[in-house]
């Protein structure tokens, strides 16, 4: 009975501690060891979080990808992501280009490319077409080895 | 008898195992390569650089030109001052390559870096000097001399690329050291001397100090 209690107590405190907002704009990231800790980001939280995240591989999510059109008429490719891991995330991705008919557009810029993406954080990716004649794109993404 | 079957087994094994310890030549696979990074810059880092320089040059929008039409480019020096010794033709003909492709611009093989075969089609110019203005002219087909260029017939470039690669060698600690490359490119419009663009590409790699960076 006391173990339940327990672990009801720490999951609860985990919770509560996971839904707390910091108190300064958003926008500003303050790190381990730069901020001051708080309920919701302190050595207890942050170690068995960043544990649980390692578990259940916490990794890269596109959460969007804005294609636009410059003025010089190429087009743009903006890839708006987030590192849910507590990890840096470093990998590679290469952007292939395609014409109205699907083809792919041969480029010297469609090679791999690295990217290091910091643990919790935000990060974007801008492409641009080498030609007007793209239209469309296709992206892909590979382990940093 | 069997004494000298022996030594020919022996042999024969021997050069079995030689030949197996021998590595063998393959391909490498250019679109995907993950073999490990090199110390000296290899054609990844000049594909990324490559890569990285052309994508900034056509999102800036400084090879658009205002009013429409296409600007006249030529390729200026770009000097090699790293350890190794690197044809920059590995870098701009890529560049080169894909601003033609975006159709933005035209490079001229007229004026441009002399020493570099890449930039300067030398045939030009020697087909007027060895055909035109020579004594031998008669010889040619003379409707074919309006394919050479006469007075007023070159285009003088607007824009021209120059730059630099260059290399920093630093102790990272007793085992380890680290080089730093860096790839640097502007772009400039030759009648004003202002320069239009310009980036860095920074490529650094750290690594055992027995690896030699040249």
């Amino acid at each position: 009975m006391k173990t339940f209690i327990t672990t009801t107590l720490f999951v609860l405190v985990l919770t509560v501690a996971g839904c707390f907002e910091p108190k300064h704009d958003s926008r500003i990231k303050l790190r381990e060891e730069v901020g001051s800790s708080s309920l919701g980001d302190n050595i207890v939280t942050r170690t068995v979080g960043g544990a649980f995240s390692w578990l259940i591989g916490e990794g890269i999510d596109v959460k969007q990808a804005v294609t636009r059109r410059n003025e010089a008429g190429l087009m743009e490719l903006h890839v708006n992501g987030y590192n849910r891991s507590y990890d840096t995330k470093r990998f590679k991705y290469r952007v292939e280009w395609l014409d109205a008919d699907g083809m792919l557009i041969q480029s010297k810029t469609s090679v791999w490319l690295p990217m290091s993406a910091m643990g919790k954080s935000p990060f974007g990716i801008k492409a641009v077409a080498p030609t007007p004649e793209a239209v469309n794109f296709r992206m892909d993404t590979k382990k940093w080895e | 008898m069997k004494t000298k079957a022996m030594k020919i087994l022996l042999f024969i094994s021997i050069l079995v195992t030689v030949s197996a310890c021998e590595e063998a030549t393959v391909n490498v696979d250019t679109i995907n390569d993950d073999a490990k990074p090199l110390m000296s810059l290899d054609y990844r880092d000049f594909d990324r650089a490559a890569s990285e320089m052309i994508q900034s040059m056509l999102g800036s929008g400084a090879m658009q030109k205002s009013g429409g039409g296409r600007y006249v480019v030529s390729t200026g020096r770009i000097i090699n001052d790293t350890m190794q010794r690197i044809d920059t033709d590995q870098l701009m003909a890529k560049i080169e390559e894909e601003l033609l492709n975006s159709g933005q611009v035209v490079m001229t093989s007229v004026v441009g870096d002399s020493s570099k075969a890449g930039a300067v089609d030398e045939t030009v110019l020697k087909a007027r000097q060895e055909i035109r203005d020579s004594g031998v002219s008669d010889e040619f087909e003379q409707d074919t001399l309006e394919n050479v260029a006469g007075k007023g017939q070159l285009i003088a470039p607007e824009l021209s690329i120059s730059g630099k690669i260059f290399q920093r060698n630093l102790k990272y600690d007793k085992k380890r050291q680290q080089v730093e490359y860096y790839f640097q490119l502007k772009v400039t419009d030759i009648k004003t001397g202002l320069r239009f663009w310009q980036k860095e590409t920074l490529i650094a790699k750290r690594g055992s100090n027995k690896s030699v960076a040249w």
